[in-house]
């Protein structure tokens, strides 16, 4: 187990820069997921800690150690790659065993390794079986057991779960979570599922474009998302973003008025966007006395809540209820925001407002 | 599919299977069967199918009348040296230009498959003047080198070029993690999944070895240093005209080994391919 420390990381493919400078400290022990859509270089940071890129400026240290210019095999790390990177024509136990086979160990310790990593990951009728005889979820615990039969130092996993149907994302899901409470080994998990990094993460660091947006706890960066992407990007149904102006009568967007938080650290007649989550609209039991009309535009029932899609003024947004709710479309209900879970950033999304 | 063809079609595609078989099938049934009749039946007509008469005594004179032992064997182990070595060279080759980045690759690997676009005939003469001056004409060496490092072996190299691209880049950066090096990712991953391509090579190596005749002709002139295809044609009377029984029996005896290696390898061809795994 290790520290991982990230500065002023870089990587450019000739003029093309991917990495612009990520900072990041990783405790010993810590779970923290790489978040962001397709292209953010959350893989690229990953396979440049792994040493399967080449880092093109800063520092990396593992531990100690500067790993920059270290091979994969001298970083003590093992990684869980998105195919599984199974090797076709090796048994189970030969795929776990190989990285410890090539390090030197005893025919007796490796078996013993094998055995227990196996024995936790409940593959031990499975060991002389070939990766094409296995089912997709048996193949990504295998892969976890090639990764943890050695105990290196810091555990890897590029989007490990993507091949799988959602039912068994969630079961691995709670695997690997699982896996990590035992072990407490320093994990780094790259996912664009803002589900997992949620429900896994100690920490989530949210990339765009190669650069960090913000680091945090998962329910920080829920609850207080430094600017409109992050805003945008942590939670689902996603947050509704209603663009207006800010006046002494609340924020003022094409129609209605909405009402503001009390702290706003921008001036009066200032341009800005209003977040605000799906779930943080109320209905209003008294139309006229509060809240705001909404045209509902459609009612999505979900069981233990339900989705409305409804036009506040110009704007259209999603409200969840937990409600039922007994109108039809077409027809106007009044609905409040949370004022206490507003959020408002700058016209152009990149700072927050409250 | 399978189901939907009635069993009158069914029999009539066989018939029609049956009528296509014959071009194959026919040359050698006639090899084998011409081989043990006396030379007059051979032309009869109408011609006998099936031998009126069996004269085993053609295999004996096979042996007598050429070392055709020392010639089998000349055969046999330059086709084994020939297979395994482009096997060897050809998977290296080939590995290096599907995943060692270095410069010019292509354009390298442009220039090595010129060479397919060259036929032997042009190059016969200068190799022979070369193998002269270093005083290899008559020696098996020509046989083995010009194979190995000439235009079989860079066709080989290019099967085994396409076969490496289509290996999925992961396997070798989980190796990598694991502590191996481009050596070992080479001989413990990359190789053993190329078994189907292997087999390939090994098959077409081979045969193109075995079948060899120009160059036996141009390199060799002693009867002890023949391969087999060149040895056919020593089987002929004193006016130069050929023994057909003999010549058929030496015949039949030559496409044995090939006949052998070919069910062998093809067997392997088809486990290799299930063993990979690398399908669905």
């Amino acid at each position: 187990m290790a520290d991982v420390t990230l500065s002023d990381i870089r990587k450019s493919y000739g003029a093309v820069k991917t990495i612009h400078g990520v900072d990041l400290d990783i405790k010993n022990g810590e779970f923290v997921v790489l978040v962001g859509p397709s292209g953010c270089g959350k893989s690229t940071l990953l396979r440049m800690i792994a040493g399967l890129e080449t880092i093109t400026g800063g520092t990396l240290n593992i531990g100690d150690r500067v790993v920059n210019d270290l091979d994969p095999k001298d970083r003590d790390i093992a990684m869980v790659f998105q195919s599984y990177a199974l090797y076709p024509h090796m048994t189970v136990a030969t795929n776990m065993g190989f990285s410890l086979e090539h390090r030197g160990a005893s025919k007796a310790e490796i078996t013993e390794r094998v055995n227990w990593a196996a024995g936790i990951l409940g593959l031990g009728n499975l060991l002389d079986r070939y990766p094409r005889q296995l089912s997709g979820g048996q193949r990504q615990r295998v892969a976890m057991g090639r990764a943890i039969v050695r105990n290196p130092q810091v555990f890897l996993f590029d989007e490990p779960l993507s091949n799988l149907d959602a039912k068994l994302r969630v079961v691995m899901r709670g695997e690997i979570k699982a896996l990590h409470q035992k072990l407490k080994t320093t994990t780094i998990y790259v996912t664009h599922d803002q589900v997992e990094a949620m429900t896994m993460a100690d920490r989530i660091v949210v990339l765009n474009g190669g650069r960090v947006e913000q680091i945090g706890a998962p329910l920080d960066l829920y609850d207080r998302p430094a600017n409109q992407f992050v805003a945008g990007f942590i939670g689902s149904p996603s947050m509704n973003f209603i663009e207006g102006k800010i006046t002494e009568a609340g924020f003022q967007t094409s129609g209605v008025v909405l009402p503001l938080p009390k702290s706003i650290n921008t001036a009066m007649g200032q341009a800005a966007v209003y977040g605000i989550r799906p779930e943080h609209f109320r209905l209003s039991d008294h139309p006229g006395h509060a809240g705001v009309p909404a045209e509902i535009v459609l009612i999505e029932p979900m069981g233990p809540e339900t989705q409305v899609t409804m036009k506040l003024g110009g704007n259209q947004v999603t409200g969840v209820f937990r409600e039922r709710i007994n109108s039809a479309p077409g027809e106007v209900m009044h609905v409040s925001p949370e004022v206490g879970s507003i959020h408002l950033f700058s016209e152009d999304g990149d700072t927050r407002l409250n | 599919m399978r189901a939907d063809i009635s069993p009158r079609t069914k029999v009539a595609l066989y018939g029609v299977m049956c009528v296509l078989l014959i071009p194959f099938v026919f040359p050698t049934w006639w090899m084998v069967t011409s081989s043990l009749k006396p030379i007059s039946d051979i032309f009869a007509f109408p011609p006998q199918l099936v031998p009126q008469s069996y004269d085993w005594t053609t295999y004996s004179k096979v042996f007598e009348l050429q070392p055709f032992v020392q010639q089998y064997w000349n055969s046999a182990y330059i086709a084994a040296v020939v297979t395994v070595g482009t096997m060897i060279i050809s998977s290296m080759a080939g590995y290096a230009f599907a995943r060692i980045r270095f410069p010019y690759a292509n354009a390298v690997f442009m220039i090595v498959l010129l060479g397919l676009l060259i036929p032997s005939e042009v190059t016969i003469v200068p190799l022979f003047q070369m193998f002269l001056k270093a005083g290899m004409v008559n020696t098996h060496w020509p046989l083995i080198l010009v194979p190995i490092f000439g235009a079989p072996s860079v066709f080989a190299t290019f099967v085994m070029r396409q076969f490496f691209v289509t290996l999925p880049a992961e396997l070798e950066e989980a190796a990598r993690v694991d502590g191996l090096g481009r050596f070992k990712i080479f001989t413990r991953i990359a190789l053993p999944l190329a078994k189907p391509a292997l087999a390939s090579v090994a098959i077409f190596t081979f045969l193109h070895s075995w079948n060899l005749f120009l160059e036996p002709i141009v390199f060799l002139s002693s009867a002890e240093m023949f391969t087999l295809p060149q040895a056919l044609t020593q089987y002929t009377d004193a006016y130069g005209g050929p023994m057909w029984n003999i010549q058929l029996a030496a015949a039949t005896l030559t496409a044995l080994p090939v006949l052998i290696v070919f069910v062998i390898a093809q067997k392997q061809f088809v486990e290799g391919l299930a063993h990979t795994g690398l399908k669905g």
